[in-house]
C-alpha cells in the first residue's frame, strides 16, 4: 500500500468531518456500481461487480452431493474467497490468505446464517433433490481482482448477482431404487431452476474515521479507520449478521447508531442493486442472443 | 475420436488454421501500473504489472538490470469441475517460470538497474492455451505500464491431430494426447523466444506445425498492436490534444 503523507491524512479526515470526501461523495454515498452477469460461462452462475476501482468476481457452481445426515432436508452451501495477486503485490505467494479467510468467514456468517442454516439468505430446502439422499452442493467462489477498499460489500453484492444469474439443472430421480442404494439421477440440460434471491441480504460496512462513520470506504480512507462494523441487512430491513473489525473499542450506543444507519442506507442500496442486476441480466441475455445470430 | 471432420471442420466449427475469437483489452485492474485482459474463445486471463519499483527483498537485487518476477494463479472456478487448488503447486510454478523467462527476453532490463517488475497473471477461465493467453496478456499489461521492451512478444499454440496441423487448440483437442507446440515470438525481430512441445512428431511435420504457430503469433501481434493503438488514441483524445 502506498503510504500517505500527513497532509493527505488530514485532508481525508477533515473531508469526512465536513461531509465532503476526497472524491466528492458524502458520508453515506456509494461509488458508482457496475454489474455484469454471466462472465464465467463454465459456472452455473457468475457476476462481476465493480465499486469504483474495487473489482470482484463471484461464481456459483452446483454439484450433486449427499446431504448432512443431521439435516436431511437441506442442501449445502460453501463460500470461499480468494485474493488474486493482481489486486495487490502483497497478496502473492499466499500473502492474501489471511484476508481471504477473514472475508470468507464474514460472508458465511452474514449470508448463510447460523450452523443449522436457519436465517440463511438462500432457501436451503430448495436445494433438496431427494430427502436424505441427494442434494445440490453450492460452491460460491469469490475472487478479488482489484482492491480499493470495501471488499466485503462488493463481494456480497457480487454473490447476490451471481445467485440471481444461477440456473440449477432440473433433476429427475430414478424410481424403483431400494431405500439403501444411492438412487439414479437424471440431470436435465434444458430445464433450469432459478433462485429467488430477494431474501439474500446485502452487506453494508460502516467505517469509523474520527468521530464520523462512512459507507463504501476507499483503501485510503480505510487506512485512517479506527474500527468498522459490517451489517448484513435484507430487503425487509432486518439485520441478518454483524461483524466488527478494527482494534479500537466502540461505545455500544454508537454501534446501535451505526446499525440503524446501515439499515437506512440499505433501503437505498437494495433497490439500486436489484435494478442493476436486472439490467445486467437483460444485457447478458441479449448478448447470448446476438452470439447466435451470425 | 475424430477431431477434424471429413468436411474439414474441427469440433468447434473452426477450420484447421483458424484461431478462436480473440478479445483483448487494456486496463482491467484499476490500481495496477499496467493491466490487461485477454480472451481466446473461452480462455480468459487477466494480467497486472506493478513496477518498475524498489526491490523489496534486497538480497534479490541485481546491480546492472531489473529483477522480473511473475506469479501465475488459477481461480477456483476456472476449470470445468471445481477444485480448490493450493497456491504454488508445480504446474503453476512451472508456468510462472516460463512466463517470466519469456517476458524477460523482451524487457530492456538493463535500463532499469536495481529495480523490480512484478507480473501477475490470473486465469479466470481455462479452455486450452492458457500458457499462450497469459503471455499475450502479460505483453499487453507491460506495454500499458510503459515498460521499455525491444518488441512485443506474443504466443500461440498449434497441434497435430488426425494428420492435420491445427492452430490454437482448445481444451478438448489439447487433452487428445497429440503434440502441442507452444511458440513465443518476437514478431518484428522474427525471433522465437519460447518453444515447448510434448509428445513426438516427425521433423518435417514439426516444421509445418511450428510454422503454423508462428503465423498465429504474428496474427496475434497485429491484433495486440491494434489494441494498443486504439488505447493510445483514446488516451490522446481524453487529453484533448
Amino acid at each position: 500500500m502506498v503510504g500517505l503523507s500527513a497532509g493527505e491524512k488530514n485532508f481525508i479526515r477533515g473531508g469526512i468531518e465536513q461531509d465532503l470526501r476526497a472524491d466528492g461523495r458524502q458520508r453515506q454515498d456509494f461509488r458508482p456500481i457496475l454489474i455484469e452477469t454471466g462472465v464465467i460461462p463454465q459456472a452455473n452462475g457468475s457476476a462481476r461487480v465493480r465499486f469504483g476501482a474495487t473489482d470482484v468476481i463471484a461464481s456459483v457452481k452446483a454439484e450433486l452431493g449427499k446431504p448432512n445426515p443431521l439435516q436431511p432436508g437441506r442442501g449445502k452451501v460453501a463460500i470461499y474467497v480468494d485474493c488474486s495477486p493482481t489486486a495487490a503485490p502483497a497478496f502473492e505467494r499466499g500473502g492474501g490468505e489471511e484476508l481471504s479467510t477473514e472475508l470468507s468467514a464474514a460472508l458465511q456468517k452474514c449470508l448463510l446464517g447460523g450452523k443449522s442454516g436457519a436465517g440463511a439468505g438462500i432457501d436451503l430446502s430448495s436445494l433438496m433433490v431427494l430427502e436424505g439422499k441427494v442434494c445440490w452442493d453450492l460452491y460460491i467462489d469469490g475472487l478479488v481482482v482489484s482492491s480499493d477498499g470495501n471488499l466485503l460489500d462488493a463481494l456480497a453484492a457480487a454473490i447476490k448477482a451471481a445467485l440471481t444469474n444461477t440456473g440449477i439443472p432440473k433433476v429427475d430421480v430414478g424410481v424403483g431404487a431400494s431405500p439403501d442404494e444411492q438412487p439414479e439421477v437424471n440431470i436435465s440440460d434444458e430445464e433450469f431452476l432459478q433462485f429467488d434471491t430477494s431474501a439474500v441480504p446485502v452487506i453494508i460496512t460502516l467505517t469509523k474515521v474520527g468521530r464520523e462513520y462512512i459507507v463504501d470506504a476507499t483503501s485510503d480512507e480505510e487506512s485512517q479507520m479506527s474500527s468498522a462494523v459490517s451489517v448484513s441487512v435484507n430487503s425487509h430491513g432486518k439485520v441478518c449478521g454483524l461483524i466488527k473489525r478494527g482494534g479500537a473499542g466502540l461505545d455500544a450506543s454508537v454501534i446501535l447508531d451505526m446499525v440503524s444507519a446501515a439499515r437506512h442506507v440499505s433501503q437505498k442500496l437494495i433497490p439500486l442493486l436489484d435494478s442493476e442486476i436486472d439490467a445486467a441480466e437483460a444485457a447478458s441475455l441479449a448478448g447470448q442472443g446476438s452470439d447466435v445470430d451470425p | 475420436m475424430e477431431y477434424v471432420k471429413l468436411s474439414g471442420f474441427r469440433l468447434d466449427g473452426r477450420r484447421p488454421t483458424e484461431m478462436r475469437h480473440i478479445h483483448a483489452e487494456v486496463g482491467a485492474v484499476a490500481n495496477a501500473d499496467g493491466s490487461a485482459s485477454f480472451e481466446m474463445g473461452n480462455t480468459k486471463v487477466i494480467a497486472a504489472v506493478y513496477g518498475p519499483k524498489e526491490v523489496e527483498n534486497k538480497g534479490q537485487q541485481i546491480g546492472n538490470k531489473a529483477l522480473v518476477r511473475c506469479e501465475y494463479s488459477m481461480a477456483n472456478f476456472s476449470t470445468g469441475d471445481r477444485a480448490r487448488r493450493p497456491k504454488g503447486d508445480r504446474r503453476s510454478t512451472e508456468l510462472s517460470l516460463v512466463i517470466r523467462q519469456t517476458m524477460e527476453a523482451c524487457i530492456l532490463t538493463h535500463l532499469m538497474p536495481r529495480s523490480q517488475i512484478d507480473i501477475y497473471v490470473q486465469v479466470l477461465q481455462a479452455d486450452g492455451g492458457t500458457r499462450s493467453a497469459c503471455i499475450n496478456a502479460a505483453t499487453l499489461a507491460l506495454a500499458d505500464a510503459g515498460i521499455p521492451m525491444c518488441d512485443l512478444v506474443t504466443s500461440c499454440a498449434a497441434g497435430y491431430l488426425n494428420s492435420t496441423p491445427l492452430l490454437d487448440l482448445n481444451y478438448l483437442e489439447d487433452s487428445a494426447g497429440g503434440p502441442d507446440v507452444t511458440v513465443g515470438l518476437l514478431s518484428k525481430l522474427d525471433k522465437v523466444t519460447l518453444l515447448q512441445m510434448d509428445a513426438k512428431l516427425p521433423l518435417d511435420i514439426f516444421e509445418n506445425v511450428m510454422q503454423l504457430a508462428i503465423e498465429g503469433c504474428k496474427a496475434i501481434a497485429n491484433l495486440i498492436r491494434q489494441v494498443l493503438l486504439e488505447n493510445t488514441k483514446k488516451l490522446e483524445y481524453l487529453r484533448g490534444t
